[in-house]
């Protein structure tokens, strides 16, 4: 490890470390613009320089550009570097527009910084800016290149990083232009990003304009909720209303950046639509008014048809705060056993995913970025868990193989090897992969169960046998292969065997990785209580046969999320009392005989555990309470003089719920409350002492029983084989946009959400004489939807892909197993 | 509309290299060439023939002196904006040519015979001042011998 000194003081730092970085770690933020540790150094901006004093490098150079070597003696102070840079920014600020007061960089911007600190105060130029004609760049992003200093890190980002192609640098010399080819809205989703890398005003965050200065905002670090992942990130609140979310950096987690779908998702929190008094039937009451009358309720129910007339239910949304609530007060009161998951096969897959994560198998999002073969199997990164697709991509540009194992038509910005597998076909194409990859006599090494699994696997037909077997090459060369497995379109065995698979993967020295992907931010956390093995199906056939009577519906929007709406709706209209509590102004919640509202994450906090088992705490940002902007109509708030803030009726969920507990009486306060839940669902062991928080969280991964590994039923697993059925099998999937609960409460996103569409192969769509692009209506027992068709021809023939769209009622279509022929999809008359 | 035999002639050189972007000059030329410059329709043509995007097409079009993102004269003077040229007289000239053509740089002649453009460096140092017109070169640049050439292709045209 090279050892050098910089501003006379001693650094030893990893080889291939830059000065720029190295000096960084003893506290000194050496000037920069272009370089950036997540896109690397190019050298382009000039404003790192330094002056090497003594060692195998002279004279004044750049930083970011040079590795740290023995016997380096480096000056940041030197009166010639010092020079160096002011005369770099007095150039970079030729141009620059003296607009700071009207941009929305000011307070945060780097190139104010850098042009403080340089030196450069008086300018001496008196010729004419060059000047620039802005785009328009979407709802998202604001443009204003004049402020541009040519630093190169938005394209760079957008094209190297990303992988999109519609972002770039276009001109030379004194009229270099960073935009696109023409206006229009930016194609990645993962845009957001370049407000955040700019180091000046060009890209600003658009829905937040002119809404502050940074230290205006209470900012305040936070969790991601809109997928699985846990992205980290800051929350800038004002005037009680969050205003803008940016990257936070995670070593563990997401690295540098976070996707749109996350940045812009957290407007439900402060919209006027929100509900925020408590009510009953539909009439206004304070909250203690109607908590009163639920209570009476339903201890009338339960009197009359026991406590087990009474069911509670979650959602995968909610903080384990208020899922431990649920579980505790359900359990206390002796009622229905609770409820967190909408889809039984979707719960049954995540709980085992989630026990069979390993302490040494599981991998973190950053640490997908090192293996060097990922093999994705029934997932589909982009939609499904955004920031994935963009670990998968820096693993594929440091040389990794990618496999993706999925019927759906994905789209990674990367190449890839993609095998439209039907769901039946996963399990097969896995266990030929084990098979061809992985010799007997390795296996013998790893113990009895697994051999005796590796040779309990059938010999099966496999349609894609051909295009699998150029798969199995790949994997066998890897070092750190990594498997990547979903939980919405693969069959129930597949979680486990995709984590066989990794622990098959050990023989030949290899690394392997296993990473799930779930359905909600808190999915994994929802395994963890002791109780809610019930699933909504097992509550609507109660509903449906009269033994509940009454249901407390906490964060929880059934008639969005319930894939049979129908039977939903009248489940819900032949109960004696519906209680909901939520934050966002549900369907659901307009049915309420009770309504209590509830907090966001952003004014109560709470614990959520992402797919990898991560434990990880979001502080509150801000006391909550109707935004000014709301409050005043967009004017002046109200003059009104008062000691209170209006729009404090919603508490935390876990409140209500723990007023509702019969006979024991509420766990009070936050400490308190921490240390029971701490101790409810025993993660003491995973805690480290202090009060204190780690940074990057904690897994909370449960040993894993050895009968539990290699462990699947073949026969059980492979029964569904439908070879030779004409009719097209129905799935039900999520997008990037458009799909997801929370963002789906963002005005800025409205544009950017594609319009509703059902995916078809083109072999089907010939066959059935459909063409690209009309609208279809879909018919099934219990509805119908129309549609726009999509026909492409990299899904699996023999399917139908529909997104889940939040304007498309596909709760209309039915739940299970959905099987289409040919005369259930007919052109519409009109759309 | 680009001819199909310009097309298939572009899409058969396109396959024989390994990376389409290779071509991405040669094929703006092309279109160029038969154009007169490379034209918002030129342009998608252009992307669409080697898989790139529209942007990507634009970077390097942009970039390039000799490509032409705006139509242009029957000829086009790129008159050389360097060091060596500086030093032998090229703002007068400049002004002259600007006077006689009665256009700022970057401007065309109402007549649609001239654009005037400024080039950096064509390598004629020895020869400076020096232009390029329509890819043939002229040094050692004088008013006089600037109102020859002119005139010449005038009477050519």
């Amino acid at each position: 490890m090279p050892k050098l000194v910089i501003d006379n003081r001693d650094i030893e730092v990893p080889a291939g470390t830059k000065v720029i970085e190295a000096a960084e770690r003893l506290g000194i933020l050496i000037p920069r613009f272009c370089y950036h540790p997540a896109l690397g150094s190019v050298g382009a901006c000039r404003v790192c320089a330094v002056k090497f004093l003594e060692g195998p490098v002279k004279g004044v150079q750049m930083s970011c550009m040079i590795d740290a070597r023995d016997g380096m003696v480096v000056s940041t102070t030197d009166e010639e570097a010092v020079d160096f840079r002011r005369h770099v920014i007095e150039w970079l600020m030729l141009h620059h527009p003296h607009d700071c007061p009207v941009c929305d960089e000011g307070g945060h911007c780097l190139l104010q910084d850098m042009t403080v600190s340089g030196g450069h105060g008086l300018r001496r130029y008196p010729g004419k800016k060059r000047t620039h004609t802005d785009q328009d760049l979407g709802p998202l992003i604001q443009h204003e290149m004049n402020r541009c200093i040519q630093c190169y890190r938005c394209s760079r980002f957008y094209q190297e990083y990303c992988g999109y192609r519609d972002l770039g640098v276009m001109q030379s010399g004194n009229r270099v232009y960073f935009g696109r080819q023409e206006d229009g809205t930016l194609e990645s989703p993962y845009a957001g990003n370049i407000t955040d890398i700019c180091p000046t005003g060009v890209f600003t965050d658009k829905p937040s304009r002119f809404k502050g200065r940074r230290w205006d905002y209470e900012r305040t670090p936070s969790i991601c909720l809109n997928c699985s992942l846990g992205c980290h990130t800051v929350v800038s609140a004002r005037y009680r209303e969050v205003i803008r979310q940016e990257a936070r950096f995670s070593a563990a987690v997401n690295g540098d950046f976070i996707c749109d779908r996350g940045r812009y998702g957290f407007f439900y929190a402060s919209i006027a639509e929100r509900p925020r008094q408590a009510a009953i039937d539909g009439k206004t009451v304070t909250r203690e008014k109607a908590l009163e009358v639920a209570l009476e309720r339903l201890e009338s129910i339960v009197r009359q048809s026991g406590t087990a007339a009474v069911a509670c239910a979650g959602s995968l949304r909610s903080s384990l705060d208020t899922l431990a609530a649920i579980d505790r007060l359900s359990r206390q009161n002796g009622w229905h056993d609770p409820c967190f998951w909408m889809d039984r096969c979707v719960a049954t897959r995540v709980k085992t995913a989630a026990s069979r994560l390993e302490a040494d198998t599981a991998v973190s999002l950053r640490q997908v970025e090192l293996a060097d073969v990922i093999l994705v199997v029934g997932a589909d990164p982009i939609n499904e868990a955004p920031m994935l697709t963009m670990a998968m991509r820096q693993a594929w540009r440091r040389g990794a193989r990618v496999v993706v194992i999925d019927p759906r038509p994905v789209f990674l910005p990367i190449d890839f090897y993609h095998l439209p597998a039907a769901p039946e076909e996963m399990a097969r194409g896995l266990g030929m992969l084990i098979k061809r990859v992985i010799e007997r006599e390795e296996v013998e090494q790893l113990g009895r169960e697994a051999l005796s699994f590796y040779d309990s696997i059938p010999k099966m037909p496999l349609p894609v046998k051909d295009r699998l077997e150029a798969v199995v090459g790949i994997i066998k060369g890897s070092h750190r292969p990594v498997v990547v497995c979903g939980t919405e379109v693969v069959p129930d065995g597949v979680p486990a065997l995709a984590a066989d698979f990794s622990l098959l993967l050990k023989t030949k020295n290899r690394s392997p990785g296993l990473f799930y992907v779930f359905p909600g931010a808190n999915a994994f956390g929802a395994t963890l209580l002791p109780g809610g093995q019930a699933d909504f199906e097992d509550i609507l056939t109660a509903v449906e046969n009269k033994t509940v009577r009454a249901l407390v519906l906490v964060e929880c929007d059934p008639l969005c999320t319930f894939a049979d709406r129908p039977r939903m709706e009248k489940a819900l209209a032949s109960l004696d009392m519906l209680v909901v509590m939520d934050y966002l102004g549900t369907e659901t919640m307009k049915r309420a005989d009770i309504f209590l509202p509830t907090t966001t994450v952003y004014e109560s906090g709470g614990l959520f555990v992402n797919q990898e088992g991560r434990l990880q705490s979001a502080p509150r940002a801000f006391k909550g309470g109707l935004s000014i902007k709301v409050a005043g109509d967009g004017r002046h708030p109200p003059r009104v003089y008062g000691s209170g803030m209006p729009g404090v009726e919603p508490v935390p969920a876990r409140q209500q719920l723990a007023a509702m507990v019969a006979g024991q009486g509420p766990v009070e306060g936050d400490a308190a409350w921490r240390e029971w839940l701490v101790d409810y669902l025993r993660l003491s062991d995973f805690l480290p002492p202090g009060d204190d928080f780690p940074e990057d969280g904690v897994r909370v991964l449960a040993a894993v029983a050895t009968t539990e590994r290699f462990g699947l039923d073949w026969a059980a697993t492979l029964d569904d084989d439908r070879a030779g059925d004409e009719r097209l099998r129905l799935v039900i999937v999520e997008r990037t946009f458009g799909t997801e609960e929370l963002s789906g409460y963002s005005p800025c996103l409205d544009t950017i959400v594609p319009s509703p569409v059902l995916f078809m192969h083109g072999e089907d769509a010939e066959r059935l004489g459909r063409v690209d692009g009309e609208p279809v209506v879909l018919t099934t027992e219990t509805g119908s939807v129309t549609v726009t068709l999509r026909v492409v021809d990299n899904m699996r023939a023999g399917m139908l892909i529909l997104p889940r769209h939040l304007r498309l009622d596909w709760q209309l279509l039915g739940s299970g197993p959905i099987w289409i022929a040919a005369d259930q999809i007919q052109k519409a008359e009109h759309t | 509309m680009l001819p199909e035999e310009i097309r298939e002639e572009l899409r058969r050189q396109i396959i024989a290299v390994e990376h389409p972007r290779e071509l991405a000059v040669d094929v703006m030329f092309a279109l160029q060439a038969h154009y007169g410059y490379l034209s918002d329709v030129a342009l998608e043509e252009a992307a669409s023939l080697l898989g790139m995007t529209p942007l990507e097409v634009e970077e390097l079009a942009t970039f390039y002196t000799f490509i032409y993102r705006e139509p242009v004269g029957k000829y086009v003077i790129h008159l050389c904006d360097s060091l060596i040229c500086w030093m032998d007289g090229y703002e007068s000239l400049r002004d002259y040519m600007c006077r006689k053509l009665a256009v700022k740089l970057g401007g065309t002649t109402a007549d649609g015979l001239f654009t005037l453009l400024p080039v950096c460096c064509i390598g004629y140092c020895d020869r400076s001042p020096a232009m390029l017109i329509n890819r043939k070169v002229y040094g050692n640049l004088t008013a006089e011998k600037i109102d020859e050439i002119l005139e010449e292709l005038k009477n050519e045209a």
